[in-house]
């Protein structure tokens, strides 16, 4: 069943706006923030057991504390670069809902005593720009940004900045690199950006969902948050569906929901004439899970990684038994080909070579060991970059061909398609 | 100081320092293409990928600290596999065009792939293509495929230059090394990128297609191009010299030296060089004669200086010495004039010294002698005070019967070279010692041979006081002379007179 405690008034009409928005309680989150201590915020959060939402799924308040105790100015960025293919819930939010992310990033901006915040935004989002470049000029006015916001002597200014359109810098530190104007490309860690982040002070990078759910857990309190989901993977996890599926959208569950009721109840099932055949759990860098697999599993951050896979960002792309999974993982490659930052080898060449065997694979140019090949290489990727952008290109490969490896035989064997005889791999680019 | 144990070796160092600079001092060699000591960490090539204990992932060694109790391992087959595959990620768009590269023979492609690699090759796809012989400035060439993109380059213009030239364009395998638009690669520096390229990407429009590295022999010696005094490296062999690279030396130019000093072999070579002495015969008409042996010149010379001694007159021999010869050069010679000769008209020509005091901030400074320092201290030792002024207000006609010029080995230093050959003449007959030949000193009496820096040793003293030595790396001219020899030569054949 569905759960909308951040999606609850999505439906309202005027949601967006703040008349809509204080309507439906909102910025009472940030009222009741301003009232508490900064490090009771923190402690708040980090009850709530909140996990980022953007990917990793790192402990938020665990997160915070990481900041130095110092005088230092410090940035709250919020990552709203949202590249992940399959992910698509986070410019759903500030369409529906900007206030609630604005707020959220109030309330933690106090928290980690910021003065100053920006939310990145990608590029190619530009209705989610004007409505949330709209909303916070709305909260200026309405005195929740600027100098002493409700009189609490709390000054913090808010603004929005849009990406150029590159994948990576939905990664923290490409993303603090392209805030400062420079090639949004990954930063060496150590430091972390929680010791030297944007213009080289601490900061804290958080994604729209953990935002939004920081108002949430104010508004109603760690305890409150925590009956949701499982000890480890605690509240809702809002997910954006892809695939023949019949009702391909965006929704809110509780963590540890099993994915055989998501898909039949929420997704409305299969199309007609289509078959489940394979699950990307979250967003295109995650390992594939077979159908069997999937409809065994529960959507949380435990029961994912004990099959080898990740919530991720809650990217939800289902395959069903009419798509070619060598034309599928072919069209991956492109992608992460052509996004790979350039900075660390193994990526930059790496990308480019998994492209070419995978295209070739599909035109039945390959022989049979280039199927070893390209597991040789993904293997050879992971773990050894700067950021995970390698990782994130090799999984697919990894988990593709240890699932789906008879497709991949198959395409070089017969110089054909297993799944749809006449396959032409790379007619999408 | 953390102590920790490398390969089984155990090792103390500054808390810090990096894993691949704790591996150093134990020897251990750690492949590396991005990571310069000079520069700051990139991390971006993944060569120097080593194990530490306790920890899941392979580690990058560079910027890496150390800690207490860490134990790494720099060569089980957990990490010689990882630096296979980072070399071989390097290798699959490489253009393999080794015969045609000027790097051959002293790549890093090369070096490693004969330490880490030695696999047969498993891409067999089409390789990226991207444009070769970029020209990016005035002496630097790029090649774009042979590039690593290991970012070093930019570091230096960003990070010591300062100047900001370069940047990496593009991304993924499309990245792409370039000058930004309308600021080509000509910083004074320039070269530096060159010598810091690990591979054949940036080559030298002065050095590249002229030998084969492997034909050049190696000596390290001084760079004379300006008082800072670089520690350099030359290239030679019989044809000649070919190219000067920096030296490390923390104390005096770090790891860089620059463009201006790569051309301080230039006058050495053998065209450049007056190769034979050279007398101005008066009885056939002022014609010059060439190719009487050195030694005989000498006693010559010593003769007529010990008639002029002897007929008296204490103005009858001047020596005039620029900045440009050894200390130990100028007490011989010193010593001869001093005690045998005994003229008190010894003469310091400097150069434009009103561009003594200029510096770019970074190495090059206007003092274009390598040795000011040590001939002022030297003549201070010898009690001689005079200076070109006082020389020119002696020297208006005649006044002397022989001026001995120790003449610049660099007469590009010198701008105003011919305005004083014209004074020299007037003050008496010239014995000129100089390396190089100049048609402007055919009214000289005598041009004697002299050594250039190269071919000699002694001692430069920098402009902050650092004394360094320079080396007898090879001979270019064997007939020539340093002023050590010249002054025993004309000291014996005075019968030495004291």
């Amino acid at each position: 069943m569905e759960n909308r405690l951040l999606l609850k008034h999505y439906n309202e009409p005027g949601y967006h706006t703040l008349d809509g928005y204080v309507k439906f309680g909102g910025y009472t989150a940030l009222k009741k923030a301003l009232k508490m201590k900064p490090e009771d915020i923190i402690t708040e959060v980090k009850n709530s057991g909140l996990r980022g939402r953007g990917g990793a799924g790192f402990s938020t308040g665990m997160k915070w504390s990481f900041l130095p105790n110092n005088n230092e100015p410090r940035y709250l960025l919020c990552n709203a670069d949202e590249g992940e293919p399959g992910t698509f819930k986070d410019r759903y939010m500030m369409e529906l809902a900007p206030h609630q992310v604005i707020e959220g990033m109030i309330c933690s901006a106090f928290a980690i005593k910021s003065k100053k915040s920006y939310i990145y935004i990608r590029g190619e989002y530009y209705k989610p720009y004007k409505i949330v470049e709209k909303a916070i000029q709305e909260a200026y006015k309405a005195g929740f940004l600027g100098k002493n916001i409700l009189g609490s002597g709390f000054d913090h200014d808010l603004d929005v900045y849009r990406g150029a359109g590159a994948y990576i810098v939905g990664e923290e530190t490409a993303l603090i690199s392209s805030l400062e104007g420079k090639k949004g490309q990954p930063k060496l860690k150590p430091p972390f950006p929680a010791v030297q982040g944007y213009l080289r002070k601490p900061t804290i990078v958080n994604n729209v969902e953990t935002l939004a759910a920081v108002t949430w857990i104010l508004n109603n309190g760690a305890a409150a948050y925590r009956k949701f989901g499982t000890e480890k993977s605690t509240g809702t996890k809002v997910y954006s569906v892809s695939g023949n599926i019949n009702k391909p959208g965006v929704y809110e569950v509780d963590l540890a929901y099993p994915f055989k009721d998501f898909l039949e109840n929420e997704c409305g099932g299969m199309k007609e004439g289509f078959k489940f055949k394979a699950l990307i759990p979250g967003g295109s860098s995650c390992p594939v899970l077979t159908a069997e697999e999937a409809l065994k599993s529960t959507l949380d951050y435990e029961n994912m990684a004990s099959l080898g896979t990740m919530l991720g960002s809650g990217g939800v792309i289902i395959i069903d038994d009419k798509q070619c999974m060598v034309d599928l993982l072919n069209v991956l490659m492109h992608f992460y080909h052509h996004e790979s930052c350039g900075q660390c080898t193994p990526c930059r060449e790496g990308t480019g070579w998994l492209e070419k065997l995978t295209s070739s694979i599909g035109k039945g140019k390959s022989q049979l060991d280039d199927v070893a090949t390209l597991d040789k290489v993904a293997r050879h990727m992971m773990g050894t970059t700067i950021c995970a952008l390698s990782d994130a290109a090799a999984l697919p490969v990894v988990s593709f061909l240890s699932k789906f490896k008879d497709e991949f035989e198959y395409h070089i064997r017969e110089k054909r398609c297993k799944v749809k005889g006449n396959c032409h791999a790379q007619a999408h680019h | 100081m953390p102590k920790l144990t490398i390969d089984g070796k155990p090792v103390e160092v500054a808390a810090g320092t990096s894993v691949i600079k704790a591996a150093q001092t134990l020897n251990i060699p750690i492949a590396h293409y991005c990571w310069h000591e000079g520069l700051s960490v990139a991390g971006a090539c993944r060569m120097c990928m080593v194990e530490i204990e306790k920890n899941p992932k392979l580690q990058i060694a560079c910027n890496t600290p150390v800690a207490e109790g860490m134990v790494v391992h720099t060569n089980n087959d957990k990490v010689k596999d990882a630096v296979k595959w980072a070399l071989d990620f390097h290798l699959i768009n490489h253009p393999l065009d080794c015969p045609i590269c000027d790097q051959a023979g002293e790549c890093k492609l090369q070096d490693y792939y004969m330490n880490y690699g030695l696999y047969s090759p498993e891409m067999n796809q089409r390789k990226v293509k991207k444009s070769k012989a970029m020209s990016l400035g005035d002496r630097v060439v790029l090649d774009q495929e042979r590039c690593i993109l290991c970012s070093r380059c930019v570091r230096f213009t960003t990070e010591v230059s300062k100047t900001h030239e370069l940047g990496i364009f593009n991304r993924g395998d499309r990245c792409e090394l370039s000058t930004f638009e309308g600021r080509p690669l000509n910083n004074n520096y320039s070269l530096n990128t060159v010598d810091i390229c690990p591979v054949g990407a940036l080559t030298s429009k002065d050095f590249r297609f002229k030998q084969r590295v492997w034909f050049l022999k190696d000596f390290e010696t001084l760079c004379n191009g300006c008082s800072t005094g670089c520690n350099v490296t030359v290239s030679y062999n019989q044809n000649g010299v070919f190219r000067v690279r920096p030296r490390v030396n923390q104390e005096v130019n770090g790891f860089w030296m620059c463009d201006e000093g790569r051309d301080i072999y230039k006058h050495t070579n053998k065209e450049f060089r007056l190769d034979q002495v050279i007398e101005r015969n008066d009885q056939v008409g002022g014609a010059a004669v060439k190719g009487k042996p050195v030694a005989l010149a000498i006693q010559e010379i010593g003769k007529s200086l010990s008639a002029t001694v002897k007929k008296g007159g204490l103005e009858s021999i001047a020596l005039v010495v620029t900045a440009q010869y050894t200390v130990e050069e100028y007490e011989a010679l010193f010593e001869l004039f001093k005690n045998t000769v005994k003229s008190p008209h010894v003469y310091y020509w400097k150069n434009n010294e009103e561009d003594f005091d200029s510096f770019d901030g970074l190495l090059n400074r206007g003092d274009k002698n390598p040795n000011t320092k040590g001939l002022s201290d030297t003549m201070t030792k010898f009690g001689f005070k005079g200076t070109w002024e006082d020389f020119e207000k002696q020297a208006t006609s005649k006044s002397f019967q022989y001026v001995v010029v120790a003449g610049p080995e660099d007469q590009s230093a010198y701008p105003d070279l011919e305005k004083k050959l014209e004074i020299l003449n007037k003050a008496g007959e010239v014995i000129w010692l100089s390396s190089c030949k100049n048609e402007k000193f055919k009214n000289f009496k005598w041009q004697i041979p002299m050594k250039s820096f190269l071919e000699k040793e002694g001692t430069f003293v920098n402009f902050k006081g650092i004394k360094q030595n320079i080396k007898a790396g090879m001979s270019i001219i064997p007939t020539s002379l340093s002023l050590q020899e010249f002054s025993k030569g004309v000291f014996e054949s005075m019968g030495g007179m004291a």
